[in-house]
Parts: C-alpha cells; structure tokens; sequence
C-alpha cells in the first residue's frame, strides 16, 4: 500500500502545474462567483479524476502487468486508489470548503455555519463521484471510461429531468416536498447522507477489487 | 522453485500446453519463436493471466494462493511492461523501499551508477538498452530468491547483452540457492548462462536438456541422398530436406562421428537445434 501510494504521489508530480492553475482558478472563483458550493465540488471532482489520471499512467504501456508482479496484490491495489481518491479529492472537498468559507466571511455573502452546512453536504457528493468513477475506469480503462462516464452522467440528468417531469404529471408538488425537508433537522440529514456516501464507496470498492480480479495483463 | 504441469492456455488461434520445472540453484532457459507461448507461460507463472488448466507451484505454493509478501522473494522482468515511463529512477527508490523489506538500496544506486542510468530522467525518454538495464537492476537488488525475466535482452546490443548477462551471473553466484527462468529469441545468450533449455513451439514444449548435454552431444548431421540411405536412423529426432540432400539431427553425435566419418557433422548449438526441432521431421 505505502509503496502504491509513493507511486502515485510521485506520479502527480507530472501534474503539479495543472493542480497550481487549479487551486488559483478555484481561489478566483470564490472571489467573484455567488454559489460557492460550486468551488467544493469543483476540487473535490478534480481531486477524484487526478486520481483517474494515476490509473490512466499504469494501464499506459501494459504498466499494470508490472505493478501486479511487485509484491502488490489486486485488491491491494483498488485499497490504494479508494485511499488515494479519498485523500485527494477529500483534500479538494476541504481545499474547497476553506476557500468558500473565507470567500463568505470576508465577501459577507454567508456566515460561517451557513458554509460550513453546504460544505457537509458536499461531502455525501464527492463520495458519490468517487463510487461511481472507479469501477467505470477500472473496468473500461482511460478511453473507454471516459465516454462511458459521459453517457452515465447524461443518463443520470435524464433520469433526474424525467422524474421532475412524472412527478409533475402526476400532480405531486416537489417544491412543497422540499419545503418539508428543512423540517428535519438539517443535521441529521447531513449525517445520514454522508453514511449512505460511505456504504456507496465500500460497496464501489467490492465491486472494483471484483474487476480487477477478473482482468487479465 | 517454479513447477508448471500441463498449464493450459487457450485463445482463438492459439492454446498452450506447457509443463516444465525451474530447480533450486539452476538457470533454465525458455527458447522459441516469437508468439512461441513464452510470454503466455510467464505471465501465467506470475498469476496475471488465468489457465484453462494445470497446476502452476511457486516457491512451493500454488499460485492463486501466492500472497504479496511472498512475491518479495521473486524478481520480475517482463518484456512488455515496467514502471511507469513518467517516473523516474529517483521516484522508483522509495517505492521498492517500501514494497520489499530487503530491498538493497545502496546496491541499487550503485548499479544504477555503474550502468550509466540519469537519476532524474524519465524513464520514457531512456533508450531500449536503458531500460533494459533498469528492469534487470530492479529485479536484483531484494535478494529475490527466484528471478522471471521475459526478455531481459531483447532489442540490446552485443555489449549492453553482456554486461546484463554478467549482472545475472554475479546474482547466481552471491547464493546458490537462487534460480533464474530466462527466455530469450536470442539462443546465444542462454547458452553461455543455463542449466537447462526447454524449446516451446505452437504452445507445446518440444525438447528440454541440459545445455551440456545439448552443446556436447546434439549436432547436424548433412549428407547427400545416398548417404542418407545408408544412415541408421536410431538417434536421428529431425530430418530436413536440402538443396544438397538432408540434414539430420541428433542427441548421440559421437556414435555418428565414430561410424560416419565422413558426414559433415556440424556441432549443435541452440539455434541449430531449435531451426531442426521446428523446421525438420520427426522419423
């Protein structure tokens, strides 16, 4: 694991100058734009395909057939990159977070709670982004992968779109639904998303340590 | 060390079937054509790709239940992959020091140096030979008790050959407990440094001996037709039809040279054997 994990880090060198551009890009972002959440996701979407892009240089030249001959099992090796995603797009979730929260206070946009409640939900979202863009890319690999994640998030709007559509049809009042869900305690809604998040991500990780048992190199 | 039975392998236009054993403190070759079943074969030795069949023990364990920390005892080199060519020889340093416990890492620097290798190049932009020399370094420097290496030689110059050889040869002597399975297309390099040789043709092993043996009493025998009426055929493996008339192989050279003195007898080395094995006739 810890030697996977110096790979990749070392790996991401490759890429400092983009993480720079990134991180000034998300900074100017909090400055001038009015939904901050946006910067959160933002990071952490970039941290999580940062970690697609180290996956993307082992399966370059065949990599993989030479990592799985160190002592590294395959499982070992989905462990890592769910670690490795986890801390860098969980870093760009916080980076982010940070950079909304000053951006309220010092713009007077949002106080500090109120931030700090829109970067906790966030986190059930990065969570989701991780569970869903691993198995594709180790199934499907870099190519392949990306077109795939394309038509899976079209077909997630879609579904979205076709939902609020039925639902209009059908005479319910979703923006009264809505109205309700601050009834809850917000608290307890954020909490329960982030576990639904986790038990996502574990399941995301069975389903990919499944993959790669099957690939051949 | 590694013992292979009837591991089978089988793709659209191509099935393997290889059954051969790598011995504690030996050298063993694998010799054959490109597309022969090697790769298949050490690839499926080192559990990346999945057998139709057989059994496959390494190290004295079958290889599905090979863990990661037995795989510290084994050096890999394959001939189609290897560290990612966007890191660097600095980068690979505190990997291996990390993924083996014994990893030698003065020993590494130093023969990193003495091959002439840039630290902080990336190993994309190495030449062939280059990188050669950093795939066979890398498997030898964790006292790996079993070196796989697919290939090491493939693509280098005579110079770049030998002194990779010569690496091999100080890793055999510094224990001699340790094995090596080699494969190679170039017959040359295995004859100087194996015990034994097993040619693999169409995913079937077609012949295995000591290279003593090989070198000492296999040879091609070329005669004209009527010479090769009168011949006893009883150590004859392989025949071929020439120009001039046949040339014959086989495993008792001395019994033709005493009877035949007057055959052409051309002494047998790895290429001529393994040209007669896969172009001649079996009798």
């Amino acid at each position: 694991m810890k030697g996977l994990l110096i790979k990749d880090i070392r790996l991401m060198k490759n890429m400092k100058n983009s993480m720079l551009l990134i991180v000034v890009i998300a900074v100017g972002m909090g400055a001038y734009i009015k939904d901050a959440s946006f910067i959160i996701t933002y990071l952490a979407l970039i941290g999580a395909t940062f970690t697609t892009s180290t996956m993307s240089y082992d399966e370059f030249d065949n990599g993989y057939a030479f990592l799985l001959s160190l002592p590294v099992t395959r499982k070992g090796y989905v462990l890592e990159k769910y670690t490795f995603g986890l801390l860098l797009s969980g870093g760009g979730w916080l980076l982010g977070s940070v950079i909304a929260a000053v951006a309220g206070v010092v713009r007077n946009t949002s106080p500090l709670s109120d931030s700090l409640m829109m970067s906790m939900v966030m986190l059930p979202f990065a969570l989701l982004l991780l569970s869903v863009l691993f198995p594709i890319h180790m199934k499907f690999g870099g190519e392949k992968g990306r077109i795939i994640m394309i038509i899976a998030m079209g077909l997630f709007f879609a579904a979205i779109v076709l939902g609020v559509k039925l639902a209009e049809s059908m005479h319910i009042d979703l923006d009264a639904a809505l109205e309700k869900l601050p009834a809850m305690k917000t608290e307890a809604v954020a909490v329960s998303a982030i576990v639904i998040g986790v038990v996502i991500l574990l399941l995301s990780c069975r389903i990919s340590i499944g993959i790669m048992n099957k690939k051949e190199f | 060390m590694l013992k292979i039975e009837h591991l089978r392998k089988d793709y659209k236009s191509f099935s393997l079937d290889c059954t051969m054993e790598v011995k504690q403190g030996r050298v063993t070759g694998l010799v054959g054509q490109n597309g022969a079943g090697k790769s298949t074969t050490f690839k499926a030795a080192l559990g990346l790709i999945r057998p139709d069949g057989g059994n496959i023990r390494i190290l004295g364990r079958d290889i599905s239940d090979f863990t990661a920390k037995e795989r510290q005892k084994l050096g890999v080199v394959l001939s189609d992959s290897g560290f990612s060519g966007y890191l660097t020889v600095a980068d690979t340093v505190p990997v291996l020091n990390s993924l083996y416990e014994e990893f030698d890492k003065a020993f590494f620097l130093e023969q990193i140096r003495k091959a002439g290798l840039p630290d902080n190049k990336k190993i994309k932009e190495f030449s062939t030979g280059m990188k050669a020399k950093l795939k066979v370094i890398t498997a030898i420097s964790h006292n790996a008790r079993l070196l796989i290496l697919d290939e090491p030689t493939s693509g280098l110059d005579v110079v770049a050959r030998d002194e990779l050889l010569d690496l091999l040869r100080e890793f055999m002597e510094k224990d001699e407990d340790r094995s090596i399975l080699i494969s190679s297309h170039i017959s040359g390099d295995l004859e100087t440094l194996c015990d034994d040789v097993y040619m693999i043709h169409e995913g079937k092993i077609v012949l295995h001996e000591d290279t003593d043996v090989l070198l000492s009493d296999y040879a091609v025998l070329k005669m004209d037709e009527r010479q090769y009426d009168t011949l006893d055929k009883q150590y004859i493996l392989r025949c071929r039809k020439e120009s001039f008339g046949y040339s014959c192989l086989t495993n008792q050279k001395r019994y033709y040279l005493e009877n035949y003195p007057k055959l052409a007898i051309i002494k047998g080395t790895i290429d001529e054997v393994i040209t007669m094995m896969i172009r001649g006739a079996a009798l």
